[in-house]
C-alpha cells in the first residue's frame, strides 16, 4: 500500500504509434503524489500523446502505464474521477453563460446539485471570475476562459491536476494569476502534471522537470540538476561580428552558439566572461546565469553549433 | 458492479442529452422551423397543389396520402441533420467531446446520449408536424397521433446512425452534401413516401434495405387506421435491427475519431 499508493503515474515502456508514425516509443516516467512535475518538448514530441493516455483518449500501443494504481484504458471512469485537466483547447459551449457551462460540468463528474452552486461559486471567486458568472462564453476574453477552464477542472477537488500548456496565448497579468494558484495547489498537495514553452514558468511551478523529444524521455531532474549537467555556468550574448575577435580568446570549458542573431558564449564561470571582454576589449550585450532555456535548446538540438 | 456501471452510463448519457438540449434551447425558434418548414413545402405544392390532378390512392387524396410520410421526413431530416453536421460541428468546430471526455463521460455514454436527444427530439418533431396535419383534417385516425413520438424517435434513431457515420467519415462539412444526394434523397424520394410501392416490384425489394421505409409504413398504417400486425410487427423489427446494427456501427466510427 505505502511504495504504490504514493505513485501516482507509473509509465514504462509507453509506446504509441499513429499508423507509420511513432508518437511515444519507450517512455519511462514516474510521478509521485505532491510534485509539481514539468513536461518539456518540442511540438510533436508526445507531450499531448502522454497526456492523452493517462486518462483514457489515446490508447497506448505497448508498454504499461498506471494512473494512481489503475489501468486508464480499463478503468477509465474511476482514473479521470481523481483528476482535473485543462486541456490545450478550452472547448467551452459558446452560447452558453459561464454558470450554465460550469452547471453541465458538475452534473457529468456527478456532483449534487446544492453542492454543484456552492463549490461552482467558490471556484468562481478563486478564478476572479464570479463577476462574469451570467455571461456568455463567447463575451469573454481568452485569459477569462482559460481561467474558466481551470473552474472546471477543479470541479472534482483533483488529486491530479494535469494542466497542457495553461498559459500559452495569455497576458503576464492572467499568467501570473494562474502561477500563483498553481503554486497553491502544490501547497495543498495535489500532485500536478504541466507541458509548457515557457521555460520561466517551468522553472517556477515544477520541482521536476521531464524532457521529451521524438517520443522518449531525453532527461529529467530538478531545474538546478539539468543546468548543473547540461549546461553549467553563466551565458554572454556579443555581437555577431566580434565573433572573429572572440574566437581564439575563448577559455577552456566554453561552449558557443548562436542565437537571435548574437554570437553567445557559455563558460563554466562568471570571471570567465568578464576575463574574455578584458582580453577582447568587446563589451557583451548581456550576461545571465545559464538556465533551464539553455539545457532544452541544447537536448533538443535546435540553435547549437556543432562544437559543442 | 456491472449494474452500477449501467445505471452510470445511463445516467452520463442522459446528461449528455440534456447538453444538447440546454444548448438548443438558446436558438430555439430558429432551430425548429427548417425541420417543419420542409414537410410543409412539400404538403403545400405536391399535396394541394397536385392533388386536383392526381385523383385518388386507394381511396385517399393525394395530400392524404402524403401526409403521414411527412410526420416521417420531419423525423428523417431532424435526425438525420442532428447526427451529421451537428454532432461534426460539436466534435470539430466546438471540441465539445474533448472536454467531456476529460470527465467521467467515455465514448458510449456520448453516443448512447446523442441516440436518446435525436429520439426525443425527432419523436417531439414528429408529433408536431402530425398535429399540424390533424388540424389540416389530413390524419383520419386520430388516436395514430399518440404514435407519433414512439414511431417517429424509433425512425430516428437508425437514421441518426446513418448522420454520426458519416459524421465521422467525412473528411470535410462539404462532404455532408455527397452524404445526402446519394443516401438520404434517394432515401427520401423512394421509401414510398410520394407513391405507393405496390406493383414496383424491383423498388419494393431494394426499399427493404431503406429503415426509413419501415417507418414510413408504420405511420401510414396507423394514420390511415389501416393497422395490420403481421406487417407492422415485421417493419418494428426491421426498424430495431437497423437501429442495433447501425447504431453498434456508428459507435465504432466514433470510438476510433474520439479515442486515438
Amino acid at each position: 500500500m505505502t511504495e504504490t499508493a504514493t505513485r501516482v503515474i507509473e509509465a514504462q515502456g509507453l509506446m504509441k504509434s499513429f499508423g507509420s508514425l511513432d508518437a511515444l516509443r519507450g517512455c519511462d516516467l514516474e510521478v509521485t503524489a505532491g510534485e509539481c512535475v514539468g513536461l518539456l518538448g518540442p511540438n510533436g514530441a508526445g507531450k499531448s500523446t502522454f497526456i492523452g493516455c493517462l486518462y483514457g483518449t489515446v490508447a497506448p500501443t505497448g508498454g504499461e502505464l498506471r494512473v494512481f494504481g489503475l489501468d486508464p484504458k480499463r478503468e477509465p471512469r474511476a482514473v479521470k474521477a481523481r483528476i482535473g485537466i485543462v486541456p490545450q483547447e478550452n472547448a467551452l459551449d459558446e452560447e452558453l453563460t459561464v454558470l450554465e457551462n460550469m452547471r453541465l460540468y458538475a452534473r457529468f463528474v456527478g456532483l449534487p446539485r446544492g453542492m454543484a452552486t456552492e463549490r461552482i461559486e467558490q471556484l468562481l471567486a478563486h478564478m476572479a471570475l464570479d463577476h462574469k458568472r451570467d455571461a456568455p462564453i463567447r463575451s469573454l476574453s481568452g485569459g477569462m476562459k482559460r481561467r474558466l477552464a481551470f473552474v472546471r477542472a477543479l470541479l472534482v477537488n483533483p488529486e491530479l491536476l494535469i494542466l497542457d500548456e495553461p498559459t500559452t496565448g495569455l497576458d503576464p497579468t492572467v499568467r501570473h494569476l494562474i502561477w500563483e494558484r498553481v503554486l497553491g495547489y502544490r501547497q495543498e498537495g495535489k500532485t500536478v502534471l504541466v507541458t509548457t514553452h515557457y521555460m520561466h514558468e517551468a522553472e517556477l511551478l515544477c520541482n521536476r522537470i521531464v524532457i521529451l523529444d521524438a517520443g522518449r524521455v531525453m532527461a529529467m531532474g530538478s531545474p538546478q540538476e539539468l543546468i548543473q549537467q547540461y549546461a553549467p555556468g553563466f551565458v554572454g550574448y556579443f555581437p555577431a561580428e566580434t565573433e572573429i575577435r572572440l574566437r581564439p580568446n575563448l577559455p577552456p570549458g566554453t561552449a558557443t552558439f548562436e542565437q537571435g542573431r548574437q554570437f553567445c558564449v557559455r563558460a563554466p564561470r562568471f570571471e570567465d566572461l568578464t576575463e574574455l571582454q578584458r582580453v577582447t576589449n568587446v563589451s557583451a550585450v548581456q550576461l545571465r546565469p545559464a538556465s533551464l532555456e539553455d539545457v532544452y535548446l541544447k537536448l533538443t538540438g535546435h540553435g547549437l553549433d556543432e562544437n559543442e | 458492479m456491472k449494474m452500477n456501471s449501467l445505471i452510470t452510463t445511463a445516467r452520463l448519457s442522459w446528461h449528455v442529452a440534456v447538453r444538447n438540449w440546454v444548448v438548443y434551447r438558446k436558438d430555439f425558434i430558429a432551430n425548429i422551423s427548417p425541420t417543419l418548414a420542409d414537410p410543409a413545402l412539400v404538403l403545400a405544392s405536391l399535396g394541394v397543389g397536385l392533388s386536383p390532378f392526381i385523383g385518388h390512392i386507394g381511396g385517399r387524396t393525394y395530400a392524404e396520402f402524403l401526409a403521414p410520410g411527412m410526420v416521417a421526413t420531419t423525423a428523417l431530416f431532424t435526425a438525420f441533420f442532428e447526427c451529421s453536421y451537428g454532432f461534426y460541428i460539436r466534435m470539430t468546430f466546438e471540441s465539445v467531446f474533448k472536454a467531456m471526455l476529460t470527465t467521467a463521460i467515455g465514448v458510449p455514454d456520448i453516443v448512447i446520449g446523442e441516440f436518446i436527444w435525436v429520439a426525443i427530439r425527432a419523436g417531439l418533431m414528429a408529433t408536431g408536424s402530425g398535429l399540424v396535419l390533424l388540424a389540416l383534417g389530413l390524419v383520419p385516425n386520430l388516436w395514430a397521433c399518440l404514435l407519433f413520438p414512439f414511431i417517429g424517435g424509433l425512425l430516428a434513431l437508425p437514421c441518426g446512425a446513418i448522420g454520426l457515420l458519416s459524421a465521422s467519415l467525412v473528411r470535410n462539412i462539404n462532404q455532408f452534401q455527397t452524404v445526402y444526394s446519394f443516401v438520404i434523397a434517394p432515401i427520401y424520394y423512394l421509401s414510398g413516401v410520394f407513391f405507393p410501392l405496390t406493383g414496383l416490384s424491383w423498388l419494393s425489394v431494394l426499399v427493404q434495405f431503406s429503415p426509413f421505409y419501415h417507418g414510413v409504413r408504420l405511420l401510414q398504417m396507423s394514420s390511415w387506421g389501416e393497422w395490420n400486425w403481421v406487417e407492422g410487427l415485421s417493419h418494428l423489427a426491421a426498424l430495431l435491427a437497423f437501429t442495433i446494427a447501425l447504431g453498434w456501427l456508428s459507435f465504432l466510427q466514433v470510438r476510433r475519431k474520439l479515442i486515438l
